[in-house]
């Protein structure tokens, strides 16, 4: 089946039962928690009394398992994790499932004395994934990224990947969402401008219906905006529309689903077209948008860390996420979408780019990302979208010009 | 005398015979060299004419055969090779004398005889020039027999001229022998031979001057 | 003897070899120096426009300075092949505004820095960083606190380049060599063809000819070409004198044989006795003199092949003068002259002929003396030095030779105008080219009252010149 551009988003159709299950990440969290607790203090301890003996063990034990670092959730991405098992069963693995933060936290937290939340404190990941890509572009930049060699590396797209350390084997379309009831009264929008005219016409009957990512306090949501900002020069217009229609920011594309299928919203944007689409062939109500005039597109990156304790594993890992195998489980079994060129499935860039068209903006990793981070920028951005937010008119012009609002790049 | 002729040419050889057999020789001819090396084997020969091209070899290497074998037996070589190198070599190798073809007879003939003489003298250990003589032992020189009584210098130039034998003998050797080596007069020599000319005047013998060259002791012809 | 010593494209392809070698060293440094160098440079201009576009967002509010770092420096830092990114915006007491970088800045760096710039390398856990730093102050209403933009990078961007750059220029260069080479080699088929076609041309030359090469040469080759043009015309005029002597020989030759036939012939008519004795007289007289005349022509022919090739020793001049004197002088044929040996001089004199052959040419003279003149006359022999020459004189008392035949007596077959006398008339010519191959002049000169003087004048071997002339130098003073 095709999806043509303009029309609505139908979810496809060959998704695997597994993926199905609906579970919020706060349950599995807890739940990883408390099984993983008490072997992780076992773990201490054996370390501790070895000595420096867990420098040597680069072999993963079930004692001691390769850990990945995720932010991705568990239910999406197991039928990956299975074909891995699979494929190494000597390896045994813990997939961490934890927000972009946590993840972050998680990749400097052995450096800073156990500070950091987690179990895993004391001890850096194996992998870490996460589609919080500036922060992730930061941490390699300061050199905590191992550097990869191998046939699958030369064969990954050099655009997906930075300096062979970090790697970007996703590509998840950000998009729109509705309830179908809200066709019964007005036009959908399938573009950014349908959206700003809708919020500005329907202000009254949208107001407090209409949900997107916050970015100020989710690493997902800043980034998306920001690289609105750089593409479309009236983003701070429609942020200042969803300002007046009294607009709820969600950190996470879950809860934006279920705030949709459960009625408090109408109108979702700026949505992980990834969950979206899984969600929506469960909840007919929901109706998935790629937006047609242009569409952001998310990356998860993953990368092996520098003070992995099995890198050896964790290369492992990180190629069967990039080789054909991994990403034709990617394709055909978890909407993440295959990076890989010449993979078939329903999930691919190549197929996206067929039925969406050209109109795909991937973030792509590279060192622009790194402005995201820089505090000074962000601190500027935030308030001036807060700002925008709140109905004052535009504060600085340079922000919104050293963000793209006024010169898009 | 027994005189041994190696020459292939018959013309040659034959008038080598009949010009030596008449001075009172036995003239033996062989045409190559394995002939006369068998027999000078024998011994008993005075004197060797050798032919340097011979068919079955060189003549040099029969002389040097002679020669390293002790045999002291006279040589002279004739060449038809008119080369001055050959000579050199031939004298080298332990030749008497030399002569080169064409030659006159009468050439050959004077070799012949003063070198048969000289070997006759080195053989009885006297010097001899017709009727004059020099006995090297006593150091008395005589003509016709007679004892003659001559001074030391004038002894000496009899024995000097006698040693060369119908050779010049060089007017160097003579000085030397005469006044040894120092610084002489010019014409001194010429004044002990003056006197020696007319001692021997009546006895057939003549001494000739070779201007800068030397003098030599000569039977008067006829 | 012809060695083969080495092959000419052996040679020229050696020098190439070497040639090439150290040029390609020197170019091969100089492209690696030179490489790094554009490389750097093209690497800390996009540093400094990274510097200046951050330095661009700088905005002073109220005097104080604020950052917004964009994007776009960030990517210019990081360059094409992706090199680890660091930035600093700082105020002038060192703090930052805006920063991400993993290393303090040493103060002196800080504080050195102006409006002019600044360029470092700095060693730090991440790898070496270059470092480029800008010192920023905006004119203002109110006092503006100026800012320090530091951007730095890795050096992969660096390496790469100049990788690049020096494997084009190593590629280039093996081409280039690839290129000479395979040109060295067409040009030096092409070079050398002139050499084969002369070649082929002298192993298709009949043994006999000795006509000129007619073949077209470089400019190179015309010399060569030239003397195998020479030495044909030498051996072409060496065969034609050949001819010409041997023409001459056998005619000089079938005269007196002619003479001899005829004289016998007669003399084997007659039953009278007294006619043998005279036919046979004349058959002596008239063999030896065509055995003479035999001997002469072959010393003629050896001296016109004198090997001139090898040194010659020096040798004693007075001493071999004196040799060849007595050994004439106890010839049967001076037995009616009176040949002696006039003034020799005290000292050696050296010089460097062919012993046989200067014997030869006196022996000549001397034979000529003997034969030209009437019994008991006088034939004297004198040497003496004068200058750099030694002068060899043959004298005699006879009756000389007629002044218009002087200048022709060293042409073969002249007898000096005295045909009445016995002799081939080869002697002198013989004495001639002895001469000339010694390097000796001769002179004819008739005697007053009579008489004629033969000189012949011998250069003194060079060594001894310099020795004889110091001597006569000391004696003179």
């Amino acid at each position: 089946m095709t999806l043509q551009s303009g029309q609505r988003f139908r979810p496809f159709r060959c998704l695997s039962a597994r993926c199905s299950v609906p579970a919020t990440r706060r349950r599995l969290l807890g739940r990883v928690v408390s099984q993983w607790l008490p072997l992780s203090l076992l773990m201490l301890l054996v370390v501790l009394l070895g000595g420096c003996h867990s420098e040597d063990t680069s072999v993963p034990t079930d004692d001691d398992p390769l850990v990945i670092s995720a932010a991705l959730d568990l239910d999406v991405v197991a039928p990956l994790l299975d074909a891995f098992r699979q494929a190494y069963p000597q390896i045994p693995l813990r997939f961490e499932d934890r927000t972009t933060r946590e993840v972050d936290d998680s990749v400097v937290g052995h450096l800073e004395g156990g500070q950091a939340t987690g179990e895993g404190a004391s001890r850096a990941p194996d992998v870490v994934i996460s589609s919080a890509m500036p922060w992730q572009m930061a941490r390699v930049n300061e050199g905590l990224a191992r550097r990869l060699g191998g046939p699958e590396i030369e064969r990954w797209p050099e655009w997906a990947r930075w300096r062979d350390e970090v790697f970007a084997f996703t590509f998840e379309p950000v998009v729109m969402a509705y309830r179908l009831d809200l066709s019964r009264h007005m036009l959908p929008p399938q573009t950014h401008g349908d959206l700003h005219a809708l919020l500005a016409t329907q202000a009254r009957w949208l107001s407090g219906k209409v949900t997107t990512y916050s970015p100020l306090s989710s690493g997902v949501g800043y980034t998306l905006a920001q690289q609105d900002a750089r593409y479309s020069s009236r983003f701070w217009e429609l942020v200042g529309a969803m300002g007046r229609a009294d607009t709820r920011l969600e950190t996470t594309t879950r809860a934006m689903l279920e705030g949709l299928s459960q009625g408090r919203y109408w109108l979702g944007y700026n949505l992980l077209g990834s969950y979206a689409m899984v969600y929506a062939q469960e909840h007919p109500e929901v109706i998935v948008q790629v937006p047609r005039d242009y569409s952001l597109v998310l990356m998860r990156m993953a990368f092996v860390h520098r003070d992995a304790p099995h890198v050896e594993a964790a290369e492992t890992f990180v190629k069967f996420l990039l080789s054909q195998r991994g990403q034709r489980v990617l394709a055909g079994q978890t909407p993440l979408f295959s990076v890989l060129p010449g993979v078939t499935g329903p999930y691919t860039a190549a197929r996206l780019r067929t039925q969406v068209g050209e109109r795909l903006y991937p973030i792509l990793p590279n060192a622009t990302l790194l402005a995201f981070v820089d505090p000074a920028r962000r601190e500027a951005f935030t308030d001036h979208w807060r700002a925008r937010f709140q109905g004052e008119p535009a504060l600085d012009e340079a922000v919104e010009r050293s963000s793209g609002a006024l010169a898009p790049e | 005398m027994r005189l041994l002729v190696v020459e292939d040419d018959a013309l040659i050889s034959r008038s080598l015979v009949e010009a030596l057999t008449p001075l009172g020789n036995t003239v033996e001819v062989f045409a190559c060299c394995s002939d006369a090396r068998a027999a000078l084997r024998q011994g008993g020969v005075d004197l060797m004419l050798l032919d340097i091209g011979l068919p079955d070899g060189d003549g040099l290497s029969l002389l040097a055969e002679l020669r390293n074998a002790g045999d002291r037996t006279p040589v002279i070589i004739l060449t038809a090779r008119d080369a001055l190198d050959d000579r050199v070599r031939g004298l080298d190798l332990g030749a008497d004398d030399y002569l080169a073809k064409p030659f006159e007879l009468a050439e050959l003939e004077a070799r012949v005889r003063a070198l048969l003489r000289r070997s006759q003298q080195r053989a009885d250990n006297r010097l001899g020039l017709g009727p004059l003589s020099f006995d090297p032992a006593s150091g008395a020189a005589s003509l016709f027999g007679e004892p003659m009584a001559l001074p030391h210098r004038e002894l000496l130039l009899v024995e000097s001229l006698l040693l060369h034998a119908g050779a010049i003998a060089p007017r160097e050797t003579l000085e030397g022998r005469l006044f040894g080596f120092g610084e002489v007069g010019s014409n001194a020599l010429e004044v002990y031979v003056s006197r020696l000319r007319k001692r021997l005047k009546g006895a057939g013998l003549r001494i000739r001057t070779f201007r800068g060259l030397g003098y030599r002791l000569e039977e008067d012809e006829g | 003897m012809i060695e083969v010593e080495g092959s000419l494209k052996r040679r020229l392809g050696g020098w190439l070899v070497v040639t090439v070698g150290v040029l390609g060293l020197a170019l091969m440094v100089e492209a690696w120096v030179s490489s790094q160098r554009a490389a750097a440079r093209a690497f800390d201009a996009q540093l400094q426009a990274a510097a200046l576009t951050i330095a661009e967002a700088v905005r002073w509010q109220d005097g104080v300075p604020q950052v917004v770092v964009p994007a776009a420096a960030l990517q210019i830092l990081a360059t094409d092949s992706q090199a680890r990114v660091f930035y600093a915006v700082l105020d002038d007491d060192g703090r930052a505004l805006s920063r991400n970088w993993p290393v303090d800045i040493p103060a002196a760096w800080q504080q050195a820095l102006d409006e002019g710039g600044m360029s470092r390398d700095l060693t730090t856990a991440l790898g070496e960083l270059r470092l480029h730093a800008q010192r920023v102050a905006s004119a203002g209403w109110v006092t503006q606190l100026p800012v320090q933009v530091w951007v730095g990078h890795t050096l992969e961007g660096r390496r790469a380049l100049a990788r690049s750059l020096f494997e084009r220029s190593l590629s280039r260069f093996v081409a280039m060599v690839l290129l000479t080479g395979v040109l060295m080699g067409l040009t030096m088929r092409a070079a050398l063809s002139p050499l084969r076609r002369l070649r082929r041309q002298i192993r298709e030359r009949s043994a006999d000819d000795f006509s000129p090469l007619a073949a077209r040469v470089p400019k190179e080759l015309l010399e060569l070409a030239q003397a195998l043009n020479h030495l044909f015309a030498r051996q072409r005029q060496g065969r034609e004198d050949l001819l010409r002597f041997t023409a001459d020989a056998s005619h000089q030759l079938k005269t007196p044989l002619a003479g001899l036939k005829t004289v016998s012939e007669l003399g084997l008519r007659s039953s009278d006795p007294d006619e043998w004795r005279q036919a046979l007289t004349r058959v002596h007289a008239r063999a030896e003199d065509t055995s003479r005349l035999a001997g002469q022509l072959l010393s003629l022919a050896r001296l016109r092949h004198l090997d001139q090739e090898t040194a010659l020793p020096a040798l004693d001049l007075g001493a071999l003068v004196r040799e060849v004197a007595l050994d004439w002088a106890a010839r049967e044929r001076a037995a009616e002259h009176d040949l002696g040996l006039g003034s020799l001089p005290a000292e050696p004199l050296k010089v460097r002929v062919e012993a046989w052959a200067l014997r030869e040419a006196l022996g000549n003279l001397i034979d000529n003396a003997l034969r030209y003149t009437p019994r008991g006359c006088q034939v004297t022999l004198h040497l003496a030095r004068e200058g750099d020459w030694a002068r060899l004189s043959i004298v005699d008392d006879g009756p000389g030779v007629a002044d218009a035949a002087l200048a022709t007596l060293g042409q073969p077959f002249q007898r000096g105008g005295r045909q009445d006398t016995e002799g081939s008339g080869l002697g002198l010519a013989i004495v001639d080219t002895t001469a000339r191959r010694m390097g000796a002049r001769v002179q004819f000169a008739n005697r007053s009252p009579q008489g004629l003087e033969v000189v012949l004048w011998l250069p003194l071997a060079k060594d001894e010149q310099g020795v004889t002339g110091a001597l006569d130098a000391a004696a003179n003073q």
